[in-house]
């Protein structure tokens, strides 16, 4: 390549980076926002021209959490993420540990039936859920919500975990049976310790699934076990003058959920691609 | 420590026959090698044995029982496999002691054991290093400690040695053959290597497209191929093979480009038949009274001379250990004894006598 | 199965049981009730066979949701797809710094849905909301971003790229990073303009990833709710009204399940006619590739 081509290719590469410095800017305007909002006291929310400079105040942030019960709800998701993962990852191991050692030509038609059931509307799902709930008495109790977490979790927990079996080389399983193993001891003893950081990610994209989840958990949930996006949604999206507060309550429900992704960086786009985060 | 016997075993994969009707005697104690081209299906025989595959017909015995219908780990076999598979989260000690682990024997006899083998091994200094932190020769090394541990009635090596570079190979290959006569254990090992076969076998058996060719000591292979394809497998550089036919006095043979090939003594094959010719490189000699031939091509490679000749147009290959002053275009003359020449059908084949 | 191995079958029993109850028979119980004339909360159950069906069919509040979730599929699906490949490409050519883009440009997908929704209302809202307060400040009159029925629906396409696109580009960029530069290498030796190397080289050994993504992504818009909801709620009037969102209130603000349960199993079957659809055009597509 001539010195021409290199140093025009060069201008090129800044002339992307200060696009795209602009765009990511401009993208994450609302998320700023929010954040500025959250800092602000009602005075400075309302006012044309929008205010960027002011005095910041963290006090919203603390009567949200600690006056509006948001740390009940905190608790509330984290029972039925927990118990979601808790269910959910150990029962798509087993079953995406076997899908990976069977010929495959059986394992091709399960793969593809998960992956359609993956697709199903959750609307479906959730009309029964409720009826039944209805009869059983089971609306507004944790088990309920969590069933139906696992129900649209399960499919992509066995996708993503099924990708880390395949990585464990079958000479291990081989190994272990000929050293002494039956299935279930070389899975125990052998498979499952090196399965482990699969593991962490498949359990972690699943807690973000069923800390995100919004539709089963406003339909399923009620008073006592109601969820951190079911609060938000219902707290300040219509009052205006509850901006500050819910906006705070939006940052805080969203800063785990940055930690987490910063954790799972790495394996995005195989969760991606397996349909995570976003159910 | 026990026969193994491989009964007219045959295996499909779905619609793909891969072995048709296997045999194989295994005594008490032999070490039997498995050579064979790529694809031939000496691993999945191994497989077989080690009842990671299941047999299509046919039967397995291992000390006379029948364990064709067995689960692997009731076989009493080890296996070590060409990738080790060595568990990465156990120390070498653990990996070792594993089988012991799962048989329930004592804590203070697993130890006892693992030792003992470490210390044949040379691993005493390795027993808390994880495999990732070892060399590919000390985890070959761990991989036969995890079998030598239990004492099975049969070891099983697939290529163990084609992840070494070649001088391990040749160390690790004299290490394993002491291992066995120190042990006396039965082993089937499996290689493409021949030299290893040769070397290393007290039986060989040869297999091609899932058959056996021939069985039988090295030297017997090599002295008396029971046909062109053992022929031309055994052997390094491999046998000249010229298709020809026998003069009537059967003192000599005409290949079909023309060329004489003259023996000091009547061969046993029926004179005037139509035959193949079999030439191992280092038999050749040179002397005034043999076949013409022009030196195509020298290869001294330091201890031998490895000479590419144009017999009459055919391409011969020969191997002399001693330094001949030759040169490339020179002609001189070929003689082979007549005791060490081959023949072959060239219909079936098979070995002529 | 080789016979040491039978035994896995077994590993199957908790997933698949669960997935039995948790997930077929719900399904069989919303297909039972959607032959029913069923308000939750009455004791009346009465069997109407497909009479549910029937009058779903001739509505036209259905055909509008119908409408609706088609323009907002293609409509977010073209966007995110343009939007996101541009991305992917532009990180593809930085290399370093690519790292902290991705990261950033990553954060709308994933924050919970709700909260985007929220951080979108808080921009969008009509007078006090950034949009609206700075083009006010220049005195600008802006228009109803979310009260009236076009910008509502442009607001949801908006929205849902918003949190979308990055997927989008996240995916196209990891086919990319997997791409055999010596292709591209070649291509520009050749000579090849850039706009020849991404139409010849690129694209078509992307092509696996995008249908993998567009096709994912239009079968989501089938699901497509919580954005929806906090933005628009459906309206103004029925303006946003997606399938779901109809099934929504259908199901849980009229409380006719049966109803309700009808439109679900209509739009299983939309959403498998879909899947069906795009498979064939997978298969074809691998199979043209494979050449
Ligand atoms: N699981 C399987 N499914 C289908 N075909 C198989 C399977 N395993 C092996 N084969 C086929 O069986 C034949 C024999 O394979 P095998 O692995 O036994 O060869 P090999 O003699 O060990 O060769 P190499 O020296 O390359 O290891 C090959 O043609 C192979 O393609
Ligand atoms: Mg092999």
């Amino acid at each position: 390549m001539s010195v021409d081509a290199v140093s025009r290719r060069q201008r090129d590469t800044y002339l992307i980076f200060i696009a795209l410095c602009v765009f990511t800017f401009i993208n994450l305007t609302p998320l700023i926002w929010a954040v500025l909002t959250s800092l602000k006291d009602p005075r400075d929310a309302f006012t044309i021209p929008p205010t960027i400079i002011f005095e910041p105040t963290l006090e919203y942030h603390y009567e949200v959490w600690f006056e509006n019960d948001f740390f009940r709800y905190l608790k509330n998701s984290l029972i039925i993420s927990l118990g979601t993962v808790l269910v959910s990852v150990p029962a798509g191991s087993l079953a995406a540990y076997a899908l990976s050692r069977i010929p495959r030509r059986s394992a091709g038609p399960i793969l593809s039936a998960l992956f359609t059931i993956r697709m199903f509307p959750h609307m479906l799902l959730a009309i029964p859920f409720f009826v039944m709930g209805t009869f059983l008495g089971m609306i507004d109790t944790y088990p309920l919500l969590i069933l139906a977490l696992v129900a649209i979790n399960q499919p992509f927990t066995i996708w993503l975990m099924h990708g880390f079996f395949l990585e464990i080389p079958r000479d291990l399983d081989e190994a272990a049976a000929i050293d002494g193993c039956t299935s279930w001891q070389a899975f125990r003893i052998v498979i499952l310790p090196l399965a482990r950081p699969g593991m962490t990610v498949a359990a972690l994209f699943s807690l973000l699934l069923s800390y995100n989840e919004f539709l089963f958990a406003l339909v399923l949930t009620g008073t006592t076990t109601k969820t951190l996006p079911v609060a938000i949604a219902s707290f300040g999206g219509e009052d205006i003058s509850a901006w500050s507060l819910s906006a705070a309550g939006a940052i805080g429900i969203m800063l785990p959920i940055v930690l987490v992704m910063l954790v799972l960086q790495r394996h995005l786009v195989r969760g991606l691609t397996a349909g995570a985060v976003k159910g | 420590m026990a026969p193994l016997t491989v009964r007219q075993a045959t295996k499909s994969f779905g619609s793909v026959q891969v072995l048709h009707g296997v045999d194989v005697d295994i005594e008490d104690g032999e070490f039997v090698v498995l050579v064979g081209p790529s694809g031939c299906g000496k691993s999945t025989l191994l497989r077989l044995i080690a009842g990671l595959e299941d047999i299509t017909s046919g039967d397995i015995l291992i000390d006379g029982k029948v364990v064709s219908r067995l689960h692997p780990k009731d076989r009493d076999i080890a296996m070590v496999f060409q990738s080790y598979a060595l568990y990465p989260h156990m120390t070498v000690a653990e990996n070792m002691g594993f089988s012991l682990r799962m048989r329930d024997v004592g804590k203070s006899e697993q130890d006892r054991k693992v030792r003992e083998a470490a210390g044949i091994l040379g691993l005493t200094d390795l027993l808390d290093r994880y495999p990732r932190q070892l060399s590919g020769g000390q985890r070959q090394r761990v991989a036969m400690g995890r079998a030598i541990v239990r004492d099975p009635k049969v070891f099983l090596f697939d290529e163990p040695l084609s992840n070494l570079d070649a001088k391990l190979r040749v160390q690790m290959r004299a290490e394993i053959r002491e291992l066995q006569k120190a042990l006396r254990t039965t082993i089937v090992y499996v290689t493409h290597d021949q030299i290893e076969a040769m070397t290393m076998a007290d039986k060989i058996v040869v297999m091609r497209d899932g058959r056996v060719e021939q069985i039988g000591s090295p030297l017997e292979l090599y002295d008396r191929p029971a046909n062109m394809f053992v022929g031309g497998f055994i052997g390094s550089p491999a046998m000249n093979l010229l298709h020809g036919r026998v003069s009537e006095d059967g003192r000599s043979f005409t290949t079909d480009d023309g060329a004489d090939i003259a023996f000091s003594e009547a061969v046993s094959p029926a004179p005037g038949r139509q035959a193949v010719l079999g030439l191992r490189p280092e038999d050749f000699t040179i002397a005034d009274g043999g076949t013409p031939a022009t030196i195509r091509l020298i290869e001294p490679t330091g201890a031998d001379l490895l000479i590419n000749f144009d017999l009459g147009g055919e391409p011969i290959t020969a191997l002399f250990h001693e330094r001949l002053a030759l040169r490339e275009g020179e002609t001189v003359g070929l003689s082979v004894p007549s005791n060490k020449v081959h023949f072959f059908d060239p219909d079936s084949g098979a070995r002529i006598e | 199965m080789v016979r040491w191995q039978r035994g896995l079958w077994l590993f199957f029993l908790p997933s698949f049981g669960l997935l039995a109850v948790v997930l077929l028979w719900p399904l069989g119980y919303a297909i039972y009730l959607s032959f029913f004339d069923y308000y939750l909360g009455s004791d009346a159950r009465t069997f109407i066979g497909l009479g549910n069906y029937a009058d779903l069919l001739s509505e036209t509040r259905l055909w509008r949701s119908m409408w609706t979730t088609m323009l907002i599929a293609f409509g977010s699906v073209g966007l995110e797809f343009v939007v996101g490949f541009a991305l992917a490409l532009a990180l593809y050519r930085l290399h370093r710094s690519a790292k902290v883009f991705s990261v950033l440009l990553f954060l709308p997908h994933i924050v919970t849905p709700v909260v985007a929704a929220l951080f979108l209302k808080w921009m969008l809202a009509s007078n006090w909301g950034f949009i609206d307060a700075t083009l006010l400040t220049f005195n600008i009159e802006p228009q109803d971003w979310l009260g009236s029925p076009f910008w509502a629906k442009v607001s949801v396409i908006l929205a849902d790229a918003w949190v979308f696109t990055p997927l989008i580009m996240m995916v196209l960029y990891a086919a990319l990073q997997g791409l055999d530069t010596s292709l591209i290498e070649a291509a520009q030796i050749d000579g090849a303009s850039n706009w020849r190397i991404l139409r010849h080289v690129i694209i078509p050994s992307l092509i696996p990833a995008i249908i993998f993504t567009i096709s994912v992504r239009l079968m989501d818009v089938f699901r497509f709710f919580d954005i929806i909801y906090v933005l628009t709620g459906g309206g103004p009037g029925t303006a946003t009204e997606t399938i779901t969102m109809y099934t929504y209130q259908l199901g849980f603000r009229m409380l006719e399940v049966g109803k309700a349960s009808a439109l679900g199993v209509i739009t299983l079957v939309l959403v498998a006619a879909l899947l069906l659809a795009i498979n064939r055009t997978l298969n074809k597509t691998y199979r043209g590739g494979d050449r």
